[in-house]
């Protein structure tokens, strides 16, 4: 089974063509694994299991041919799941975005980075936007503490990743700074762009926006060079055509459903 | 300045998130703010939660201005808090953590530095209080329930006992309790919800509750028996000029292995 990550350095789950061409591309490489009807589950560890992170995940994926689910670590006491079962029967790990280091922290206190490593072995994708891309590398650059700054990831990746690289100047110079500083040399990642691992070779890059570029960055004799990497453009299906009343309906019903955390 | 008192009160439940419509635990603790009396700083903590917006609402609006100086702090938005958080936290009269996953607070804690900041904020005479994980962290080992199966987890060690919240009769939590006491853990304190354990340094200062019949425990282990001394609880809503009760044993039962 081949290993598959999907790295984005920006993307939300939004009716935008450029987010749903990426969240096509997702449902796409679950279903290959899958060989039938997916899997999909989201962790939003990253943004503290916020309402809205899964809301909007469950409105793009509730309404396609996939079994969506969440798992959110600190509603496990109204919610309890068999974490190991749930996540090692997925086809895809959707990882959201928020603070890299509690992400990593609170993985750590559930012991879920090694369930992740044996995930990604057995060939489940592992996908994430933001602090979710960074976690699969040995380091990213996180605003976790405000000011962007060097945190670890999980490892399962050689290198580093700086993500909105094209949005974020601060965090783009810190990543630079960083690298000609010693750390691992790696990519940035422009919101809307990606890179794709598929067992042990360079990944490819894609991009669902027009000028969203992703890049190999390394450290090099008087500086940090930065190389475009070309990209596969990847187009946004035709939108879906729920109506746009029940769409709404169904997304509050689903956080209602799901809000609650006191245990 | 009189801040050398070391306070810790542990709730097993209640306060704004449990009880709405009943201050009296929330009240005790802004009352134990003594440095500040006309307004003391108070600062939340939501951690355990996620930093779940709508209780950081709920917080503001117990706690409202005229009352005390309130702030929080998400350690998941950092960037929209205090920047030196130690100083922040240090300056406080009273840090009221709230409830929800007490193994993802401890790791958000931990990853921030929260957890050194919270003990030096306690030795120096910051009251630290909570409900549920907020009761759980300060303690040496506490029994958590979150995962469904109750288990056991580390905390904080700020008080070398072990702890168990929404200690109600026939509980899950109360059956695992007993349970991990006969397999080692160390002695400790219960909490009802409603009853609130109130720590002066690392000794049992009074049990307080916001609810008549609500009462604190605590539990020994004597080989394969658990011994559970019912403590005598103080229920704050008799009115002002109430006569704390010294905790001593109200009842004692012991129960044998199930």
């Amino acid at each position: 089974m081949t290993s598959r990550i999907l790295a984005l350095g920006g993307h939300e789950f939004t009716s935008r063509p450029p987010d749903r061409a990426v969240s096509e591309l997702m449902l796409r490489l679950a279903t290959e694994r899958a060989g039938g009807r997916p899997k999909i589950c989201i962790l939003p560890t990253a943004s503290g299991d916020t309402t809205d992170q899964i809301g909007s995940f469950y409105s793009v994926f509730g309404e396609r041919a996939c079994d969506p689910s969440d798992l959110s670590l600190f509603r496990l006491g109204r919610r309890p799941v068999a974490l190991r079962d749930h996540l090692l029967g997925q086809d895809l790990i959707y990882v959201g975005g928020g603070s890299l280091v509690n992400l990593v922290a609170v993985w750590e206190a559930h012991d879920l980075g090694a369930l992740l490593s044996l995930a990604w072995r057995r060939g489940i994708v592992l996908a994430g936007q933001s602090a979710g891309a960074m976690c699969w590398f040995e380091a990213g650059i996180t605003k976790s503490s405000g000011r962007p700054a060097v945190a670890a990831g999980l490892g399962l990746l050689g290198g580093s990743l700086c993500v909105h690289y094209n949005n974020e100047p601060e965090r783009r110079a810190a990543y630079l700074a960083a690298v000609g500083d010693g750390m691992p040399g790696g990519y940035g990642l422009d919101d809307h762009a990606g890179l794709l691992w598929e067992g042990g070779g360079p990944p490819s890059a894609l991009t669902a926006r027009r000028g969203a570029r992703a890049y190999r960055v390394a450290s090099r004799e008087g500086g940090v060079s930065e190389e475009p990497i070309p990209a596969r453009f990847l187009p946004a299906p035709a939108p879906a055509t729920l109506r746009e009343d029940i769409a709404e309906f169904r997304r509050i019903a689903g956080m209602r459903k799901r809000a609650g955390w006191l245990g | 300045m009189q801040r050398s008192l070391r306070q810790i009160v542990a709730f097993g439940g209640g306060g704004f998130s449990m009880e709405s419509g009943n201050p009296l635990l929330d009240d005790y603790v802004l009352g134990l703010a003594t440095r500040n009396p006309e307004r003391p700083r108070v600062c939340f903590l939501p951690s355990a939660s996620g930093d779940a917006d709508h209780y950081v609402v709920r917080f503001y609006r117990a706690f409202p201005a005229d009352r005390c100086e309130a702030s929080h702090v998400s350690l998941f938005r950092r960037e929209q808090g205090p920047e030196d958080l130690r100083e922040h936290l240090l300056s406080q009269d009273l840090i009221y953590v709230g409830g929800g996953s007490v193994i993802s607070l401890l790791g958000v804690w931990r990853a921030h530095g929260v957890d050194e900041i919270l003990r030096d904020a306690w030795e120096a005479g910051v009251v630290l209080c909570g409900l549920s994980a907020g009761s759980l962290c300060w303690f040496r080992e506490a029994v958590t329930g979150f995962h469904g199966q109750p288990r056991r987890v580390e905390g904080l060690g700020l008080l070398p006992f072990s702890n168990c919240v929404h200690y109600e009769p026939g509980s899950d939590r109360r059956l695992a309790y007993h349970e991990l006491l006969r397999a080692g853990m160390r002695s400790g304190y219960a909490a009802e919800d409603g009853a609130a354990l109130h720590f002066v340094g690392a000794e049992l200062s009074r049990v307080v509750a916001s609810r008549p019949q609500a009462r604190g425990y605590r539990l020994d282990a004597l080989g394969d028996r658990v011994v559970e001394m019912r403590i005598a609880t103080t229920f704050l809503g008799d009115g002002p000029g109430f006569a704390p009760l010294v905790p001593v044993p109200e009842a004692i039962s012991t129960a044998a292995a199930a």
